[in-house]
C-alpha cells in the first residue's frame, strides 16, 4: 500500500541524489587537478576529499543544528495545547491519519504572509511551522489540508533527503566560487607560467575543463536539486489528499496562499524549498530553477481528483493535467495503491470572502495570545490588548471609561474544561450536575438585571462579563473549572 | 567431489532459505498483527474521549437551549449505550447512533446564537470536531493496516505460513449508517 509507493519515490531521489553527489566529487577532482602543476592524480584525489570534507561537515550542521537555526531566523514560537487548541488539533488528527509514532513541534512564525515549512530528520524528530498569516486565512479544513502536506513531507522523509541535497548543492556553490576566485587573483602568474612550459597543453585543457565545471556546476546542481524538490512537492501534495480525503482543502488553501500580497520577509534563501509554496520568486512556472511546481498545476491536479482520494486518483489527475507520460509513482506500486473515497467538507462555517485586512488583524492576535497577551472585550465593543508586561491590576476602557479588571494569562482554559469533563464521566454514564458541582469551587453571583454585568473569578482571578439577555443559571470558569452560580 | 554431497549442499541451501523465508513472514504477521492491535487501541482512545467530551458539552448547552430536553436525552442516552458496548461489531453500531445524535444536536445549536458565542462552548465544539475527525482519521488508518494484513493472510504463499500459525482476517472497523450522518443543511439567512 502506500509505504510501498514512498519506497518508489526513494529510489528516485537516492538517484538524483547519487549523481549530484558524484558531480560533487568530479568536480573537486578535476579542480584538485588544475592545482597540480605535474596533473598529479594524487592532487585530484586530494581536491575529492577536501570536496567530501566540506560536504560532509556542512551535512553535520545541517543535521544537528540547522533546525534551531532555521527556526531562530524566522522568530519561530512553539505552541502547544493550550495556547492554540486548533492548530494542535489538527495537527494531531494528521499525526493519528499518517499513524506517525510521535507528535511532530509546533511552530508559529510572526509573519502575515500564509506559509509553512516542515524540518526534521525523521517522523520520531520533526516539527512543523506555520505562519500567523496562514492561520488567519485559512478555515480549518484548509489548515488541515496544509499541514497533511507538511505531514506528507515528514513521513516521505522529505526533510532528511532535501538537507543532503541542499548541502551538495552548497559545498559545490562554495567551492566552484573558491576556485573561480583563486583562479582570478591568485593563481594568475603560475598558470601564465605553466603555460609557457613543456606539459602546457594538458595542463591548460585540464583548467578549462575545471573552470568550465565550475561556472557550469553550480547551474546543473540547481537543476538537480530543484528537481527533487519539485517531485517531493507533489507527491507531499498527493499525501496530502489521501491523508485528508478532502483534496479541496489545501487546493483552496493553495489558492488562499496565492492570492496573498505579501511575501514572506523572514525566510533563508537556502531554505525555500521546505516552504510549502516558494517565499521567493513565485511564478517561475515550469522553469528547471523553480524549487516549487507552477501553483496553478498543483491546484488544478487537486481539483481534478473527482474520483477519490487515493494515490491512483492523484496521479491520473497529476498526468492529466501536466500531460507528461512519465507517470510520478511507477505503475507497479500503484495497483497496490488502494482507491479512498473523499469525505464531506467539515461542518464549519467559511467565510469564502478573502479579506486581507481582517487577515492581517487576525494574524496579529494569534500572536499576541501566542506571546501572552490579555485580552478584554469591553462591552462598547473595543477589544483591549494588553502585553504581558502590563502589571496593574486594572484598567480603564480606553474609548468608554468602564474599569476592567486584568485577566491573568488564559493558558490552562482547555486543560481545565478536559479535567473537568473526565471528573465528569468517571461518576456516572448520564451528565449529572451534581458531579459538575463537586469538580470545583462554587461562587454565586447576584444578577443585576438589565445591564451588562462583570465578575471576576474568587479562585483564578479571570473576568466574565454577561450579557443582559443571558439567563442561565451555572456557568463554569474556562481557567480553574470553579462553577458560577447565577441567582436572580 | 561427489554429486551427493554437491545435491546435498544445494537441498541445504534451500532448504535454509525456506526457513528464512518463513521466519521473515511470521514476523511481518506478528509485526502488521501488533499494528492493527496498535491502531485500534487509538481508536478506543479517541471514542473514550468522545465519550468524555459530551457530558460537559450537554452541560454547557442546558443553560441556554431550554427546550430541548429530547435532543439531550437522545444524546445522553446514545453515549451510555456506546459506552456499553463491547465487540467491534456492537461498538461500530452504536457509535454511529452516537454520530446521528450528535450531528442532530449540533444542528439544533444553530438556533441558539448566544450559546455559539459562549467561550466554552466554542472550544468544546473544536474539541468535538476534533475528536469526530480523529475517529475518523484513526478508522482510515486501522482499515489500512487490517486491509494490508489481510492480503497478506489472503495471498499466495504467504497465506500457508498463516494457515499453519493460525492467522485469520481481522475486521474492518466501519461506522454504520454513513449514508445518514450527512446533517440536514440549515439555513437561517436568506
Amino acid at each position: 500500500m502506500f509505504w510501498t509507493i514512498i519506497a518508489a519515490n526513494r529510489r528516485k531521489t537516492y538517484m538524483l541524489i547519487t549523481l549530484m553527489g558524484f558531480f560533487l566529487m568530479l568536480l573537486g577532482y578535476v579542480i584538485g587537478l588544475s592545482f597540480s602543476p605535474t596533473n598529479d592524480p594524487y592532487a585530484g584525489l586530494a581536491g575529492l576529499g577536501i570536496a567530501f570534507t566540506v560536504w560532509f561537515v556542512m551535512l553535520l550542521f545541517s543535521l544537528y543544528g540547522s533546525e534551531k537555526m532555521i527556526l531562530g531566523i524566522s522568530g519561530a514560537r512553539e505552541v502547544d495545547k493550550q495556547t492554540y487548541p486548533q492548530l494542535y488539533n489538527i495537527v494531531q488528527e494528521m499525526k493519528i491519519a499518517s499513524s506517525m509514532p510521535v507528535m511532530p513541534r509546533i511552530y508559529v512564525v510572526n509573519d502575515p504572509s500564509p506559509n509553512a515549512f516542515a524540518l526534521g530528520k525523521s517522523p520520531l524528530d520533526s516539527s512543523i511551522c506555520v505562519t500567523a498569516g496562514l492561520i488567519a486565512a485559512c478555515s480549518r479544513d484548509e489548515l488541515q489540508g496544509v499541514i497533511a502536506h507538511e505531514i506528507g513531507h515528514i513521513i516521505n522523509r522529505d526533510s532528511m533527503y532535501m538537507i543532503i541535497a541542499a548541502t551538495m548543492l552548497g559545498s559545490v556553490l562554495l567551492i566552484s566560487d573558491l576556485f573561480v576566485r583563486s583562479l582570478w587573483f591568485g593563481r594568475g602568474s603560475r598558470f601564465g607560467s605553466r603555460s609557457r612550459g613543456a606539459g602546457g597543453g594538458a595542463g591548460a585543457a585540464i583548467v578549462v575543463l575545471s573552470l568550465l565545471l565550475a561556472i557550469f556546476g553550480p547551474i546543473l546542481a540547481r537543476v538537480l536539486y530543484f528537481s527533487i524538490s519539485r517531485k517531493r512537492e507533489y507527491l507531499a501534495d498527493a499525501t496530502s489528499a489521501r491523508l485528508t480525503r478532502y483534496p479541496e482543502g489545501l487546493a483552496s488553501a493553495l489558492e488562499k496562499i496565492r492570492g496573498a500580497p505579501d511575501r514572506l520577509s523572514s525566510a533563508p534563501s537556502m531554505t525555500a524549498p521546505f516552504y510549502i509554496v516558494n517565499p521567493y520568486k513565485q511564478h517561475l512556472g515550469g522553469s528547471p530553477f523553480a524549487t516549487h511546481p507552477p501553483l496553478e498545476d498543483r491546484i488544478r491536479i487537486l481539483r481534478g481528483m473527482s474520483a477519490g482520494a487515493g494515490y491512483i486518483d492523484y496521479v491520473k489527475s497529476y498526468v492529466g493535467v501536466t500531460k507528461t507520460h512519465k507517470p510520478l509513482i511507477p505503475g507497479s506500486d500503484l495497483k497496490k495503491a488502494d482507491h479512498a473515497e473523499i469525505r464531506r467538507p467539515s461542518n464549519e462555517p467559511v467565510d469564502k470572502q478573502d479579506d486581507h485586512a481582517q487577515n492581517l488583524k487576525k494574524a496579529g492576535d494569534i500572536m499576541r495570545a501566542i506571546n501572552d497577551y490579555a485580552f478584554i472585550a469591553c462591552a462598547c465593543g473595543l477589544k483591549i490588548k494588553l502585553p504581558p508586561e502590563f502589571k496593574k491590576d486594572s484598567l480603564a476602557c480606553p474609548r468608554c471609561g468602564r474599569a476592567h479588571k486584568v485577566p491573568r494569562p488564559d493558558r490552562n482554559m482547555m486543560a481545565g474544561i478536559l479535567a473537568t469533563a473526565t471528573a465528569l464521566s468517571a461518576n456516572d454514564t448520564t451528565a449529572k450536575p451534581q458531579a459538575a458541582k463537586d469538580a470545583g469551587n462554587v461562587q454565586v453571583i447576584k444578577r443585576q438585571p438589565g445591564q451588562w454585568q462583570q465578575f471576576a473569578c474568587d479562585n483564578c482571578g479571570h473576568t466574565y462579563e454577561i450579557s443582559p439577555r443571558f439567563k442561565g443559571n451555572i456557568m463554569r470558569c474556562h481557567s480553574c473549572s470553579t462553577t458560577f452560580r447565577i441567582e436572580d | 567431489m561427489s554429486t551427493g554431497i554437491i545435491v546435498l549442499i544445494i537441498i541445504g541451501v534451500f532448504l535454509l532459505a525456506l526457513i528464512l523465508y518463513v521466519i521473515g513472514v511470521f514476523n511481518s504477521l506478528v509485526g502488521l498483527k501488533n499494528l492493527i492491535r496498535n491502531a485500534w487501541a487509538q481508536i478506543e482512545v479517541q471514542l473514550k474521549r468522545r465519550h468524555d467530551l459530551i457530558p460537559n458539552l450537554v452541560e454547557t448547552a442546558k443553560g441556554y437551549m431550554t427546550h430541548e430536553r429530547g435532543t439531550f436525552e437522545a444524546v445522553t442516552k446514545a453515549r451510555a449505550q456506546a459506552t456499553g458496548a463491547h465487540t467491534v461489531n456492537d461498538i461500530s453500531k452504536a457509535e454511529g447512533r452516537l454520530s446521528e445524535a450528535l450531528s442532530q444536536f449540533m444542528v439544533i445549536v444553530e438556533n441558539y446564537p448566544e450559546l455559539k458565542a459562549n467561550q466554552n462552548f466554542l472550544s468544546l465544539q473544536e474539541e468535538l470536531t476534533s475528536t469526530e475527525n480523529r475517529i475518523a482519521f484513526a478508522r482510515q488508518a486501522y482499515n489500512d493496516q487490517v486491509l494490508f494484513f489481510n492480503n497478506k493472510v489472503q495471498m499466495f504463499p504467504s497465506n500457508i505460513i498463516a494457515g499453519m500459525f493460525n492467522y485469520t482476517l481481522a475486521e474492518s472497523f466501519e461506522l454504520e449508517d454513513q449514508k445518514e450522518r450527512v446533517a440536514p443543511k440549515v439555513s437561517f439567512n436568506q
